[in-house]
């Protein structure tokens, strides 16, 4: 009795279900809404960086589509449209440089000595112990840009043969790793000055340092906006020479 | 709102076509940030409405590469084997380039210079 009925409506679900992976709303859905979780669970966490909303966001999706076993490119397909957006939001990184540009032209010279030199640092540590280690070339290439904020980072690994997937993740680990332990290290070195901490912290963990700079320090958060963005320009125009 | 995005997105435009047009290894969007920074700084002044657009997006940049990211499932077969290492080298890079960015600019900062809000470390948290 229940044969027929039931039948129909596991069609009904199966084509429903087919329309919904077809389509990008599924795709859209998923990574909005395990944004959205992640970013109240970083809240509920005080701002933790160990509670990191993208980290967060990229295991639930992650988790999801594999136990509803949607394959990543399809995925990707769905999800392109805020992928896309990467672009966009980079040029929008200009407004919280101008906001800092003031600042850094106080500075300028040392800020930008500074920057040249945890810029270099920052690739010549991680490719220099690649190599030491014998990683191979498609895990070793992600490390040029890690230091820079993911969206340029991207954008950069596209032109030098990097995965952009693995950059973004390197990216990520290196911000969360950077807002965890930077005031050990700088208290260690006694770094006292707000700026000279803050710029630090921009300049080597990139958006993640810099949200943790401001949940610290305003005056740390404003340079490490300054040190984020100035790593951007930077880092897209000689990751290309170097690499 | 709009009239902020298409600001922005004009922006976009030109870098794309400057970084094609010349085949440079800078990317589109990069080179449209340096246009947008520079008129930013040359009119010294900002359209609230850009503004608005902007600061949603920088706000939210995490979510903009979540797709991306998530393609690391593709990747697990040689993080199983590397991962450690990989983990390894980005702990030691950030941890240096801090260092290093950190040092070069108290050593270069003149120390007569007042350093406003320099507080002792302790009280960060």
């Amino acid at each position: 009795m229940t044969g027929p009925i039931s039948t129909l409506s596991q069609i009904e679900l199966g084509e429903i279900w087919v329309y919904l992976t077809g389509s990008p709303l599924l795709s859209l859905i998923l990574t909005l809404a395990a944004y959205q979780v992640g970013l109240m669970i970083y809240e509920r966490a005080n701002k933790n960086p160990f509670a990191n909303p993208v980290a967060i966001a990229i295991a639930i999706v992650i988790a999801t589509i594999s136990v509803i076993g949607l394959p990543y490119a399809k995925y990707f397909e769905g999800a392109q449209f805020i992928h896309f957006l990467l672009g966009t939001a980079t040029v929008a990184l200009a407004v919280p440089i101008y906001r800092g540009w003031q600042l850094f032209r106080q500075r300028a010279a040392i800020l930008s000595a500074a920057l040249i030199i945890g810029g270099l640092g920052s690739i010549f540590s991680a490719i220099g112990l690649a190599q030491l280690i014998g990683l191979p070339a498609e895990l070793t290439l992600p490390f040029f840009a890690k230091s820079v904020t993911a969206p340029i980072a991207m954008g950069v690994a596209e032109n030098i043969g990097a995965s952009p997937t693995l950059t973004a993740v390197y990216a990520v680990t290196t911000g969360i790793t950077g807002a965890i332990i930077a005031r050990y290290i700088l208290d260690w070195l006694r770094i006292r000055a707000w700026w000279q901490r803050g710029f630090a912290i921009g300049v080597a963990a990139h958006g993640i340092g810099t949200s943790r700079a401001f949940s610290v320090s305003a005056e740390a958060g404003a340079f490490a906006s300054i040190g984020m963005g100035l790593h951007g320009i930077l880092g897209a125009m000689l990751i290309p020479w170097l690499s | 709102m709009i009239r902020g995005l298409v600001f922005i997105l004009l922006f976009q435009g030109m870098g794309e076509i400057i970084s094609k047009a010349l085949s440079l290894p800078i990317p589109g969007p990069v080179i449209g940030m340096v246009l947008l920074l520079s008129v930013l700084v040359i009119r010294d002044q900002l359209d609230p409405d850009v503004e608005r657009v902007a600061g949603a997006f920088t706000q939210n940049l995490g979510l903009l590469f979540i797709p991306a990211a998530v393609g690391v499932v593709m990747f697990i077969p040689a993080l199983r084997v590397h991962g450690l290492s990989i983990a390894a080298i980005l702990l030691a890079s950030v941890a240096l380039s801090i260092a290093i960015t950190a040092i070069t600019l108290r050593l270069l900062t003149p120390p007569s210079s007042t350093d406003h809000a320099a507080p002792s470390p302790e009280s960060e948290e």
